[in-house]
């Protein structure tokens, strides 16, 4: 009956489009361009490998195994990067708190590290001679395994989901909570019944993020996974031991599974209630204040967390330039000289990196705005459109995009342009889930009236939605950038002499033994990134936009 | 106003969308590295410099000595990306339809076989290889062997000192010695599945020891293993920090490291095993001709001389020394290590080292 019905209005709405040419060309377009530069590749890897290739999956005991340890990763270290990601958004959105510059920049440090390298810092302060965990507490830990990886895990992708969650808090009008105290709520009712149904659409666009980044997660476990077996690194064992890409592609589809299960969770536990709190007029008073020892031991959690990323980073940033990584600290620079011969590296870094991220937000901007504010039956596949790349391990969209532009009539390998695509690709759901959660908060009575005094859909975007979501769009182009600038499983198949970029060199030098020379050439990157960012901040704030993340 | 910046912002990136589509190769020719010309003219003419697109497993500041080199001496200019062994034979093979690249380079001759059964690789049997022992050559001249690296046991000297030799422990001399229970948890290994190396010292335990008793010792070993890491040379910077006290590395690569500082003890044990390191001309590259003027060149006693300086490998060629600080080919006692058996039983190998050994750890 239900799917009847909704088969029937879907029609009807697809119908509707035909007063609306520019939307169905625009429409017509993102299909036609997502379809074949993600579903195709897609589609070519899991074409690969026969049927019988797929039965090994249940057979293998290493695989059941490596599955089984997966998922178990994904819930802890989602969970925990869930919490954190909500801590530090709240303290940072609501809290009348000092350090707040710190906090920022300490959700900033992972996304824009190389994958990897981080790794190298953990193992020197926390490892079996850890400076901290052997040197300063005198214990006898094994990071490599389930417990460290989980604390790296949570350390590194937790700001992803931060950036979602931040942008939503922000968002939140405090009058609601007002007036649910002036009708006598205590302030965790109003915290439980009032405001957190408010950030559900934030906390499950961030865990859905950092879920899949764990989940697609390669570098964290190749140096400090130990001997656990997880889906990604089982799959680059098959192509870099066993030459074996039809094996490698089940182990893709095998990863493609449970991330496209996450997405359903996602999109079932958000539910389709609505949380509009940007109505016509927009007037928030200041938030309510916290009890003091609420307030202080938030504050404490925080700047513990942030104190503990500071001491990775610090070492790394030390370790650039010492003679001989962890054992002679002595001073030196010439890690650096090795990095200013790569220019070209670090140059290639950035171009990539933006046009891939100005792509990919105004797709995803656009996406969004389609799937939430027109009814066009179509927005199911849409929105599966626009989250599926991130549910693709970076690697294997890399592959994908080999196998699927290494002929006529679209041959891109080798050149900037499949960087470029595969890049963007890889950032569409990183920009989607910052669009939609804005969008979400965007009611629709503006847009209403605005069609009613006769504006189109597209004159209505473009004056009343683009406006409203400069904020998310900023944030999801520089969040890609910085993802961008930092990725090494998107391009490891993808680049040529030509188009080598910084975190392929740092891949090198890591697996060479220079550990030196790829702290140095971290911190180049990170610099880098993090000039880009302030530079675009300074830019957009001389015009009155302000860029947070 | 503000609508319009955001129209302006919307149409720069369609035009540059469109750019990057429409002339992808174009944009990569337009890019930062200033190199040598479109690569499809150059390809009809060779010998008269050009380029030589290289995919290299070797370390890449051998790779970018070797590349200033062979400018100097041949015109030729190489455009180089730096990967693993297995990564490079996956990519070759990836790009099969449409090769990229004109030569493989560096890593064990090992990699190169299920290149040569798919087709990937052109037979070339270089003019200066008459001369050299019949294990660097291969049979159908798919590839050519050109460097050679032997295994050895690493150990951090300081951590050894402080920790083993007072429980009475001597530093370890022979396979055997690893098998000591002192090592548990202080020695770390590589995985043979996705190491290259570790398979050769894998098999090398098997010829050594013959099958039954290989299969105990390695099982014994795999007791003192506190985790096995992907790559062969992974071992090498944790038990140089200290992080770990001993493995089982190649000792050039281990050598090199050293040489930055740590404490690195490098100990060839008899009846150790060796690499032949390969080079293969990509059937269908661009610059084919060049990829054999290389070969050719590779094979020179001066590249050869060359080569083993800045990489600590061995030559092929029975007229270059041996690397300075290692032991000469004559004092180290090599396994009669059967190349063609430790091919043809590698995946039974590898599969029941996995089964029977890392399993039970995933």
């Amino acid at each position: 009956m239900a799917a009847g019905v909704s088969v029937k209005e879907s029609v009807k709405e697809m119908k509707r489009l035909k007063n609306e040419p520019l939307l169905l060309i625009v429409i017509a377009a993102i299909v036609i361009f997502v379809g074949y530069f993600v579903i195709y590749p897609v589609i070519r890897v899991i074409t690969v490998p026969e049927w019988q290739d797929y039965a090994q999956l249940v057979q293998k005991a290493r695989w059941a195994t490596a599955i089984k340890n997966s998922l178990f990763m994904t819930v802890i270290s989602t969970v925990s990067c869930t919490a954190v990601a909500f801590l530090f958004a709240y303290v940072n959105a609501r809290l009348d708190v000092p350090c707040k510059g710190l906090f920022r920049f300490v959700t900033l440090l992972p996304i824009v590290s190389p994958p990897f390298i981080v790794a190298l810092s953990y193992i020197l302060l926390f490892g079996v001679q850890g400076i901290i965990t052997k040197g300063v507490l005198g214990m006898q830990v094994d990071i490599y395994g389930r417990f460290g990886l989980w604390i790296v895990q949570t350390v590194t992708f937790f700001p992803y989901a931060y950036s979602v969650i931040y942008g939503v808090i922000r968002s939140i009008s405090t009058n609601l909570e007002y007036a649910a105290y002036n009708m006598g709520a205590t302030r965790w009712q109003v915290f439980r019944d009032v405001f957190f149904p408010l950030c559900r659409p934030g906390i499950a666009g961030g865990a859905l993020i950092a879920a899949i980044n764990v989940l697609t997660d390669f570098g964290n476990p190749m140096m400090i996974g130990g001997d656990l077996a997880l889906l990604p690194t089982e799959a680059y064992m098959q192509i870099s031991g066993w030459y074996d890409m039809k094996t490698a592609s089940v182990l893709a589809v095998a990863l493609l599974v449970p991330a496209l299960m996450i997405f359903l969770v996602n999109r079932f536990w958000v539910g389709r209630r609505s949380y509009v709190t940007i109505t016509g007029k927009e007037i928030s008073l200041n938030p309510f204040s916290l009890p003091k020892w609420v307030k202080w031991t938030l504050f404490g959690l925080t700047m513990f967390i942030s104190l503990f990323i500071l001491l990775v980073y610090g070492t790394l940033l030390y370790g650039a330039f010492t003679k001989a990584w962890g054992y002679d600290w002595s001073m030196t620079l010439k890690n650096l000289q090795y990095v200013f011969h790569k220019g070209g590296q670090i140059w290639n870094s950035i171009k990539f990196a933006f046009l891939s991220s100005l792509g990919a937000s105004f797709l995803a901007m656009i996406l969004a705005y389609i799937v939430q504010k027109k009814q066009i039956g179509i927005n199911k596949l849409l929105d599966f459109l626009a989250i599926l790349p991130g549910a693709i391990p970076g690697i294997f969209l890399g592959i994908g995009f080999v196998m699927a532009f290494n002929e006529k009539p679209v041959e891109l390998t080798g050149t900037a342009a499949i960087m470029v695509l595969a890049l963007l690709f890889w950032n569409i759901p990183t920009c989607y889930s910052a669009a939609t959660a804005g969008l979400q908060q965007i009611g629709n009575s503006v847009e209403d009236a605005a069609l009613n005094l006769g504006a189109n859909s597209f004159r209505s975007f473009k004056d009343i939605i683009l406006p409203l979501l400069k904020a998310p769009f900023l944030s999801g182009f520089v969040l890609s950038f910085l993802r961008s600038v930092t990725c090494l499983s998107v391009v490891i198949f993808l680049y040529a002499p030509r188009t080598t970029v910084g975190t392929i060199s740092i891949m090198v030098l890591v697996q060479n033994g220079q550990w030196g020379e790829a702290a140095a050439f971290t911190i180049v990157l990170i610099t880098i990134a993090f000039a880009v960012l302030r530079a675009a901040q300074y830019i957009l704030g001389k015009q009155g936009i302000k860029l947070e993340l | 106003m503000k609508c319009k910046r955001w129209l302006s912002m919307c149409l720069a990136m369609t035009m540059s969308l469109s750019l990057l589509a429409g002339c992808g190769g174009g944009d990569a020719a337009a890019d930062s590295t200033p190199q040598a010309p479109d690569s499809a003219l150059d390809a009809e003419t060779p010998k008269t410099g050009g380029k030589l697109v290289v995919y290299s497993a070797l370390n890449e500041d051998n790779t970018i000595d070797l590349a200033e080199r062979f400018k100097k001496d041949t015109g030729i200019e190489i455009e180089y990306i730096s990967l693993g062994g297995g990564d490079a034979v996956a990519r070759v093979q990836a790009e099969m339809a449409n090769p990229k690249a004109d030569i493989l380079v560096g890593g064990s001759v090992d990699l190169y076989g299920s290149l040569a059964e798919q087709g990937a690789l052109e037979a070339y049997d270089s003019a200066n290889n008459n001369d050299l022992d019949a294990r660097f050559n291969d049979p159908d001249h798919m590839w050519q062997g050109w460097y050679m690296g032997v295994l050895s046991i690493i150990v951090n000297d300081e951590r050894f000192e402080k920790e083993l030799a007072s429980k009475g422990l001597k530093k370890p001399e022979t396979w055997d010695d690893l098998l000591d229970p002192a090592y548990k948890d202080v020695f770390v290994w590589s995985n043979p599945v996705t190491a290259g190396g570790a398979y050769i010292a894998t098999a090398c335990q098997l010829f050594r020891l013959g099958e039954d008793k290989g299969w105990d010792y390695l099982k014994a070993l795999d007791k003192n293993v506190h985790h096995y890491y992907k790559g062969a040379g992974d071992v090498i910077s944790p038990v140089a920090t200290g992080e770990f006290i001993a493995s089982i590395a190649w000792a050039h690569d281990s050598f090199k490291v050293k040489q930055q500082g740590y404490p690195l003890n490098i100990i060839i044990p008899k009846q150790t095993a060796y690499e032949v390191g390969g080079a293969a001309v990509v059937k269908g590259g661009p610059n084919t001709e060049n990829a054999k003027t290389f070969i050719d060149w590779l094979l020179t006693k001066d590249v050869q001389d060359f080569h083993t300086q800045i990489s600590y490998r061995y030559s092929v060629r029975g007229d270059v020394a041996s690397p300075e600080g290692l032991p000469t080919l004559d004092e180290v006692d090599l396994v009669d290590y059967d190349r063609a058996k430790a091919t043809e039983m590698k995946t039974a190998v590898l599969e029941k080292f996995e089964a029977e050994i890392t399993s039970a750890r995933a």
